[in-house]
């Protein structure tokens, strides 16, 4: 098993807060497009689809207490690789393919994963992640639609390698939460629905699943960039206000 | 370098957009949005009039209406 911990040590708390981390900076992403993408509508879209995201994860946070167990540490305030966002969301996007390709591939990865949790035995998220499932038909039309425009191949090639490596591998803690009946789904499964969603074939990846950190859910290491991880904490606002206090 | 997106322009037609907040008024219009598709023009209706607690929201091609008459014209011509 890759770095860290071990899979025994990977609990439904640490899939349910990678869930809420890449819903944050997929939200994060979307907005920094609010102005930028390619028409007025798209615009309004990207905004949109940034606070639903931004939305989705304050309530998958809420639901780690009742889970009985929230991973999160006292790194999250100091370390951004402490954070479990995908390597897709490291970076701000420079292009509109790379928007298109998170919101048609990883934003429905991460749907198809929280239909896996609603339709699993666990009550809380039954009852709580549901309402995400009918915002979420919103942002998979915009990201289909959007991706029959023609995007170039790498960060569509990025962004399934990501979603695969990010169900987890066959033999690991998402399967075994699929056989206790805790996830209606298991990685095989989600990888399968993920195809049919988007009526395509998923290119073939190799993973090294040796590499692949089963906390973060990602096959490399790197984190966000500064500035987004200081906005995160609230600095990005506090440099602000001392500036205008100076002023 | 600036990326001329055919989706936009080219390909793109207008969608009128209705909605309601109670089951006793009727739909009426509450504005546009010009998309490629069908699913893109639902994406951007939602989130351009998603501001107001409607029941209901519908979307219909604006070349699918048809007129009867229009401003300057009368039922008989």
């Amino acid at each position: 098993m890759a770095a860290g911990r071990n899979l025994g040590d990977v609990s439904l708390s640490d899939l349910v807060l990678s869930i809420a981390d890449n819903k944050q900076m997929l939200g994060l992403r979307y907005a920094e497009w609010a102005t930028r993408a390619p028409s007025l509508e798209a615009d309004i879209a990207a905004a949109a689809m940034g606070l639903d995201d931004l939305g989705h994860s304050r309530v998958l946070y809420g639901c780690l207490e009742p889970l009985g167990e929230d991973p999160r540490g006292p790194d999250r305030e100091s370390d951004p690789a402490s954070l479990r966002a995908l390597p897709y969301f490291d970076e701000p996007w420079t292009e509109w393919g790379q928007f298109v390709a998170a919101n048609a591939i990883l934003d429905t990865a991460f749907t198809v994963m929280i239909e896996a949790c609603v339709n699993g035995s666990v009550e809380v998220l039954q009852h709580r992640l549901r309402k995400m499932l009918m915002e979420e038909r919103y942002h998979f039309l915009h990201g289909r639609s959007w991706l029959k425009s023609g995007i170039r191949a790498e960060p569509l090639r990025q962004a399934w390698q990501e979603a695969i490596e990010w169900f987890g591998p066959p033999d690991g803690e998402t399967a075994q939460l699929h056989k206790d009946g805790r996830l209606s789904l298991g990685p095989k499964e989600l990888g399968a629905r993920l195809q049919e969603r988007l009526e395509t074939k998923a290119p073939d990846t190799k993973i090294d699943w040796k590499k692949w950190d089963p906390v973060r859910r990602r096959g490399r290491s790197g984190a966000i960039d500064e500035r987004t991880f200081a906005m995160l904490r609230g600095l990005e606002e506090k440099r602000f206000a001392a500036q205008s206090k100076e002023a | 370098m600036s990326t001329k997106y055919k989706r936009v322009s080219g390909d793109a037609v207008e969608y009128e957009v209705y909605a309601r907040k109670t089951r006793a008024e009727p739909l009426h219009q509450v504005g546009s949005v010009v998309a490629p598709d069908d699913d893109l023009a639902a994406a951007y209706a939602r989130a351009t009039y998603d501001e107001e607690r409607w029941i209901e929201m519908t979307i219909v091609r604006k070349d699918h209406v048809i007129a009867l008459w229009q401003p300057g014209e009368t039922s008989e011509t």
